[in-house]
């Protein structure tokens, strides 16, 4: 049997620090789960044979519309500026914004649709990248959600739960799986800086909840030091901190043989990882060693650091160096108004990096164990919110349908999966729960979801709390 | 395979050894297997379909006759309990528990419930929820080690176990644990020789005296109580705006550093306000019911949060004061516990007692309810204007009588006054209609959002033509604002419903509905196609509100005036249609506090319902609250149809010198008081209100989903505690049940926290959770005798610490024999004493102490890392916490955190080694130390050695950490530049110290407690 990974109660127990010995099973080889040499066997097994041993999250914050981009309604768009049918929505909750809205006028997406590669799936114009790898992407287009506001939405999303405080994905991937590199943290995050920053995001969404902090997402950030407090203060060489982590062995070696404390090993052996991050990370992050013809396969922005381009690139460069769990964020997408011109904008800054990523992980072989998703919080509403012109419209948020897309590891390619009505409103078929997407996800790097559990506070939490179903149609 | 062999092993051993087998106890043993494995879908909650009708959580249950015929348990008889056979089966489809919990009973767990039901299946109650008595002193060997009764408790276990107390721990390592203990901060070196040199038999208690008195002690004690409470400096969501929170953590520190009973520190945070003659302070501790997140995220539903806000108060007061995982009940019955959702809800009721809206005001106003922060001489100002109010409201009635019977009346002929404002809607230009008032401005089609729905048009009016409304369109009364809370106004108009409005705006002064979150300003609605004029500060707390009580008739054009005199009060509000005053209901009489002066806006609100459907016509506004008979010669009443009162009304408001001159004077105090009140920060509090929403269970815990059969008032979990009908049923009652001496779990709960500061670890190890999936505790009976002392000493808190710092047990050395490892790796025995990794904010105090750097200032405002305040005192953004607290376990404060886990992790390394705090400190320590020309280098490391860690290093540490600073100081001095950036100056030794003092920050010896 799999043992189980320790409770938070063990865990307590454990950092009391009374370990004997150099037990296996103290904190440091806990905490040394994470950061396993490279290539090495994975610590805790998985449940069954992984599809995808790494996961990169393409998350688009702000919710997407689903309308101009994956899930195209031809009646809708002949039904431009007719109320929608009162039959249509059933008396569904609207947000405050446009719930009060005498009239709710229908909005058919301003751009057209074509039907790309072999699978013949649809996507917009303004995804004629993304339509290129479309023989390798599974599109879900009946995805829904509870929550209808941001900040509850991409909490659940990012964690499983609207209430702030539990682990979020990739905390869990981290806690389940560990890393595969002992240089680099399991869970990194980038925030793209050439986004439009409409909503925020919050430290919450890729935090560790309850779960140990050694889980929690490591902000990677564009510039000098990629991960906080990385670069030696001024006047400290490479060589000076050698010597003073030697002189930190030293100490600590001094303090174990009188204390009998293993935490003390434990706790060297986080300084002396922490050197080499200083060595690994900036090696990692410096995109100038990839050749010409990569570069521009992710677009001319893939030279600004932060930007979408480089953080796909900066993704697939740390996948290819073992981090478990990749998770990008895309501000931007949260258009109430003028979406014709806004969500022009995310695509042209999204659409050809994102499909460069799926070019560039088949070409290095990676795509098929490497997990890609790409998708927001909820989508956005049929009608139009606000002032409708001939040229330009809004739309509100809607938790009831949405469109995602997958591809690698593990996921059919070639795929539409799930169907919503001909107003693109209520979702008819096949219906993805925020759970399952989490069910699948973990099904896919060899967890069961309900088997990957954290004893917190009397109760056995899990990512997809009592719910979530793998979705089958989908696993290849 | 092995482990079926395993049990069969184990069950034939049970069998054999039956007359000599040790008898189970079913709180220790049995009751957290059942608890884990069975309770889920066998426990207390039915409401999901128990399955099969059986219940283990009650022995009524468990031997009850089920529909397959059988008992799950029969005392006594094995063969004939279902159980029995069914946690022995290896059948998938038989086994209990089911292979899909993914947590089977081990062969251990199958034995101790064999023997359970063979022993006779005796139930006990869960000791958490019995009143816990005194025990006495358990007998001990060796009694000469013993300082305190608590000591016999922990020898007597350590015996039981054959274990030996570990000798007192050195004089220096002690004084810094118990410094660290209690204030948090480490004694410095001046302090150590001190100590040292005091030979008395009570130095250690004169320190332990010293420590408790010191203001750091609450500084320090005050940390895992924030946790516990959320507290936060903003508001956690969309925006993350800054919430003003920091006076009520100051009452916290202050009531721990004065040593406020443990009982009144409770009372005070959940009732404060209900105290009779409450004081401001304690209106300002009730802000701990007050510090959840609160969103003003466009579009938000304001009843979701509002139910998010009161649950979070439940969860956090379970936490904080119950040991109680209430939220599990808040969709459910409890799985585990005695709570049922009724019992959830009730408590919902309790915290549900003030006027709120749960939505955050968008423009940064302090969410109602609110107290004022005055300054005592503000208080005494306040309290002289409050009077002077009251006095000209007196003159003022007084005048008004004395007005009426009075012979002298001087009666000019009634005339409407001119309005500031008419539009009679006769044509629409580009940019809006005119004002067909001299000199003034059009209304124009302006708008919040510039993609703002809807237009309005032009239709048949009630006078040629009128304004059409569609719903989302409207008009902005450009040049018409500042209509405040003092200023009289009139409006009128000819309004026509084209449909049953169930809410539509028809007038409001304020920006956008619900990211507003209180509509502030003058408002005039529709409501279920009755009328409501209200002047608002923020709704629905703080306004006044009238509504008529009849709806307006479709179709039909009705002429609308509506009048406000400036008052502030309800009474001030009238509404008159078609020339008449309307019968009305006072909604809201609270308004304290300005209102918002914005342009008025018509027939629409950006994000609220506008009049759909609706015709305007004739819109006039004034700046003068028209008098009855105004209102009714305007709508062209004939004079001779106006009683004398109406008459005589308008005779004593337009023409009466005296009563004019009364009427200013009361408005004058009142812009008086409103002037000093005003100038003190509002303060967010409790302030219960006897009219409130009512409280129903919510269906799996939906804030659109009361159930409307079952409807709650404020009462408690009656099964953990009964209710008595002595309490008042409200939060006092609820401070009164928990402090009484004979609940069960209110002093436990408080002990073992105070246990767990001082030792690390709880004697109930789940400090959060006392229920049925807690830990049980491993000293029982101490933890009993403890929590009933506690009470007995008037809840004395430092009391209660030092007892713990004083005894034998807490002052062991901490280093651990080969015996005490092998057999107790986890010191639950307590023989020896206590290790702890410093907490985030301990890290960050002692690097500043030991800089010099530290600013030890008390309270305040909260700051910044580089205004080198206490940890305590960190800014706290809930959305993006400060990387050192995040990085040293400190969590992020958006919900209760009953405990910090403690990890290690590279993350803390490199913020030791490499952070600007820490940085400067080594640097700093360095330069401090080079102003001591007399001492060698080696005594220099000691002294920086002794000032971060506290003891004299040890051979080895002082030769590794010479030998770096020998090294480091010739490569320094080869590089002046590098040493310029290291050292702030040439010395090319203060670089070589910076970093030995940094190595120092960093090691194992300054970032624990031993």
């Amino acid at each position: 049997m799999r043992p189980q990974p320790p409770t938070y109660d063990d865990l307590m127990r454990v950092t009391r620090r009374h370990f004997m010995g150099t037990a296996a099973l103290g904190l440091g080889a806990m905490a040394m789960r994470g950061i396993m040499a490279e290539g090495a066997e994975q610590a805790l097994k998985t449940h069954f044979a992984p599809k995808a041993k790494r996961v990169i999250y393409l998350f688009q914050a702000g919710g997407p519309s689903q309308f101009e981009t994956l899930d195209p309604k031809p009646l809708l768009r002949a039904s431009h500026g007719k109320p929608l049918p009162d039959s249509v929505r059933q008396g569904q909750r609207l947000t405050g914004m446009s719930g009060y809205q005498a009239t709710l006028p229908m909005a058919g997406s301003f751009v057209d649709f074509k039907k790309y590669g072999q699978s013949g799936i649809e996507f917009s114009d303004l995804m004629s990248s993304t339509g290129k790898v479309a023989d390798e992407i599974c599109v879900v287009r009946s995805m829904f959600t509870e929550a209808i506001n941001h900040d509850p939405a991409i909490t659940f999303f990012c964690t499983g739960s609207q209430i702030a405080g539990r682990p979020s994905m990739g905390a869990w991937a981290s806690y389940g799986l560990g890393s595969m590199n002992e240089n680099l943290p399991a869970f990194i995050v980038l925030v793209s800086q050439d986004a439009t920053k409409d909503q925020p995001l919050y430290s919450r969404l890729w935090g560790s909840g309850f779960l140990p902090s050694e889980h929690q997402g490591v902000q990677f950030r564009a510039g000098k030091e990629p991960v906080l407090f990385l670069t030696n203060p001024e006047g400290v060489s490479p060589h000076d901190r050698r010597q003073m982590l030697d002189t930190l062995a030293a100490m600590n070696a001094d303090q174990r043989a009188t204390q009998f404390d293993p935490e003390v090993d434990a706790r060297l052996a986080q300084a002396e990882m922490a050197f080499r991050m200083q060595t690994s990370v900036p090696e990692v992050a410096d995109l100038s060693k990839e050749s010409e013809a990569t570069l521009a396969m992710y677009g001319p922005s893939v030279k600004t650091p932060g930007s979408f381009a480089a953080n796909c690139l900066m993704a697939r460069r740390l996948v290819e160096k073992g981090v478990r769990f990749v998770q990008l964020f895309h501000q931007g997408w949260d258009q109430h108004g003028g979406l014709p011109g806004g969500i022009t904008r995310q695509l042209k800054q999204t659409d050809q990096p994102a499909a460069a990523l799926i070019q560039d992980l088949k070409q290095r072989g990676l795509l098929d164990d490497t997990l890609v998703i790409w998708g927001g919080e909820f989508g956005r509403t049929a009608y139009c919110q606000g002032k409708m012109t001939k040229d330009s419209y809004g739309r509100d948020h809607h938790p009831r349908c949405f469109s995602m897309w997958m591809a690698g590891g593990g996921v059919k390619k070639g795929l539409v999966h799930g169907q919503t009505d001909e107003f693109g409103y209520n979702i008819i078929q096949d219906p993805v729960h925020v759970h399952d997407l989490h069910a699948t996800m973990l099904h896919l790097m060899g967890i069961d979801h309900e088997r990957l559990t954290f004893k917190f506070q009397g109760r056995y939490y899990r990512l997809t709390d009592i719910a979530g179903k793998v979705v089958k149609p989908i696993l290849a | 395979m092995r482990s079926t062999l395993l049990l069969l092993l184990a069950i034939s051993a049970g069998l054999q050894a039956a007359e000599s087998e040790e008898l189970v106890t079913f709180n220790r043993e049995v009751r957290p297997i059942l608890s884990d494995r069975c309770y889920g879908c066998h426990g207390p909650d039915a409401n999901k379909g128990r399955k099969a009708g059986l219940r283990l959580d009650e022995p009524e249950g468990a031997q009850l006759k089920l529909k397959s015929g059988q008992r799950a348990i029969v005392p006594f008889d094995l063969a004939k309990s279902a159980m029995a056979e069914r946690i022995q089966s290896t059948d998938p489809e038989e086994v209990m528990p089911p292979p899909e919990l993914h947590r089977p009973l081990s062969a251990k767990e199958k034995d101790i419930l064999l023997r359970w039901i063979k022993q006779g299946a005796k139930y006990e109650a869960h000791w958490a929820f019995v009143t816990p008595q005194k025990a006495p002193l358990p007998p001990v060997k060796l009694n000469t080690w013993p300082r305190d009764k608590l000591d016999y408790f922990t020898l007597s276990a350590m015996e039981k176990v054959a274990l030996q107390p570990n000798p007192e721990a050195e004089p220096v390592t002690l004084l810094r644990r118990v410094s660290l203990a209690l204030t948090g901060l480490p004694p410095t070196p001046e302090e150590v020789d001190a100590y040292l040199a005091d030979k008395s038999p009570q130095a250690y208690e004169k320190k332990v005296d010293a420590l408790l008195a010191s203001p750091r002690f609450g500084e320090n004690l005050a940390v895992a109580w924030l946790d516990l409470s959320r507290y936060a400096d903003t508001y956690g969501y969309t925006g993350d705006g800054a919430m003003f929170a920091w006076p009520w953590r100051d009452w916290v520190l202050d009531a721990m550093n004065h040593n406020m009973p443990y009982n009144q520190f409770l009372t005070e945070q959940l009732a404060g306000d209900l105290l009779p003659q409450a004081t401001l302070s304690q209106k300002v501790a009730t802000a701990y019911n007050r510090l959840h997140r609160l969103t003003f995220e466009g579009g938000s539903i304001a009843e979701e949060f509002r139910q998010d806000g009161i649950g979070d108060r439940v969860v956090t007061a379970g936490y904080g004061f119950m040991g109680l995982t209430l939220e599990c009940s808040r969709c459910h019955n409890h799985k585990y516990d005695p709570i049922s959702q009724k019992d959830y809800y009730s408590l919902a009721a309790m915290f549900s007692d003030i006027v709120e809206n749960g939505l955050l005001p968008y423009h940064g106003e302090v969410p109602p309810p609110f107290v004022r922060l005055l300054k005592p001489e503000q208080t005494t100002e306040v309290a002289s204007l409050k009077a002077k109010v009251q006095q000209a409201e007196q003159a003022y009635q007084q005048t008004l009588k004395a007005a009426v019977t009075s012979e002298d009346r001087k009666s000019s002929p009634i005339k409407v006054p001119a309005p500031v404002a008419y539009y009679p809607f006769e044509e629409l230009t580009k940019t809006g209609t005119p004002n067909q008032v001299p000199d003034s401005k059009p209304a124009t089609f302006e708008r919040h959002r510039g993609d703002q729905l809807g237009s309005v048009e032009l239709a048949p009016g009630h006078v040629g033509k009128a304004l059409s409304c569609d719903g989302d369109g409207g008009l902005y009364l450009s040049g018409m604002d500042k209509f405040g809370r003092y200023v009289p106004m009139s409006f009128s108009a000819w309004i026509q419903l084209g449909e049953k409005n169930k809410r539509a705006t028809l007038l409001h002064a304020s920006g956008f509905y619900t990211n507003d979150a209180d509509a502030s300003g003058l408002e005039l609605m529709i409501i279920d196609g009755k009328l409501r004029w209200s002047a608002i500060h923020l709704w629905p707390s703080v306004a006044v509100s009238i509504q008529t009580t009849q709806a307006l008739p479709l179709k039909t054009w009705v002429h609308v005036t509506v009048t406000y005199d400036g008052s502030s009060q309800a009474s001030g509000l009238h509404i008159y249609l078609d020339g008449k005053l309307a019968p009305t209901t006072v909604e809201r009489d609270a308004l304290d506090t300005p209102i918002r002066e914005a342009t008025l806006e018509l027939a629409s609100r950006s994000r609220d319902a506008g009049f759909r459907g609706g015709l305007i016509d004739e819109v006039m506004l004034w700046r003068t609250a028209l008098t009855n008979a105004e209102v009714a010669l305007h709508h062209g009443l004939p004079l001779a149809s106006l009683t004398p009162e109406v008459l005589q009304e308008h005779q004593l408001l337009r023409d009466n010198a005296t009563v004019q001159t009364a009427w200013n004077q009361l408005q004058t105090a009142r812009k008086a008081l409103e002037k000093v009140e005003e100038s003190a920060p509002k303060f967010f509090c409790m302030q219960h209100a006897d009219t409130v929403l009512p409280t129903y269970v919510l269906t799996r815990g939906q804030y659109d989903q009361p159930n409307l059969q079952q409807r709650v008032s404020p009462g408690v979990p009656t099964k953990v505690f009964p209710w008595s009908n002595q309490y008042p049923s409200n939060r006092l009652g609820l401070a009164q049940w928990l402090t009484d001496p004979r609940h069960p779990l209110t002093a436990r709960v408080a002990v073992n926290r105070y246990w767990t500061q001082v030792f690390g670890a709880g004697i109930v190890p789940t400090t959060e959770n006392f229920g049925l999936q807690g830990d049980a505790p491993t000293h029982p009976e101490l933890l009993d005798t403890l929590a009933v002392e506690f009470q007995e000493s008037g809840w004395n808190v430092k009391a209660f610490l030092k007892r713990l710092v004083m005894s034998a047990t807490f002052r062991q050395s901490s280093v651990a024999s080969p015996k005490g490892r092998e057999i107790d790796p986890a010191n639950k025995w307590l023989a020896r004493g206590p290790v702890q990794r410093l907490s985030a904010e301990m890290v960050n105090d002692q690097a500043l102490a030991a800089a010099g750097l530290l600013v030890e200032k008390i309270g305040g405002p909260s700051a910044k890392e580089d205004e080198h305040r206490r940890g305590v005192y960190l800014y706290r953004r809930r959305t993006v916490p400060p990387d050192s607290m995040l990085i040293f376990d400190a969590g992020s404060r958006e919900t209760c955190q009953p405990r910090r886990l403690t990890t290690n992790t590279p993350l803390q390394a490199l913020l030791l080694l490499n952070e600007k705090v820490f940085v400067q400190a080594s640097q700093k320590l360095a330069a401090n130390l080079s102003q001591k020309p007399n001492l060698q280098p080696e005594e220099k490391i000691t002294l920086a050695f002794r000032t971060v860690c506290t003891r004299w290093p040890r051979p080895n540490e002082l030769k590794a950490l010479t030998a770096l600073y020998q090294q480091e100081l010739q490569a320094y001095q080869k590089d002046p530049a590098a040493t310029a950036k290291v050292a702030h100056q040439k010395n090319p030794e203060v670089a070589a110290l910076a970093l030995v003092c940094n190595t120092i920050l960093a090691s194992d010896a300054a970032v624990t407690s031993r």
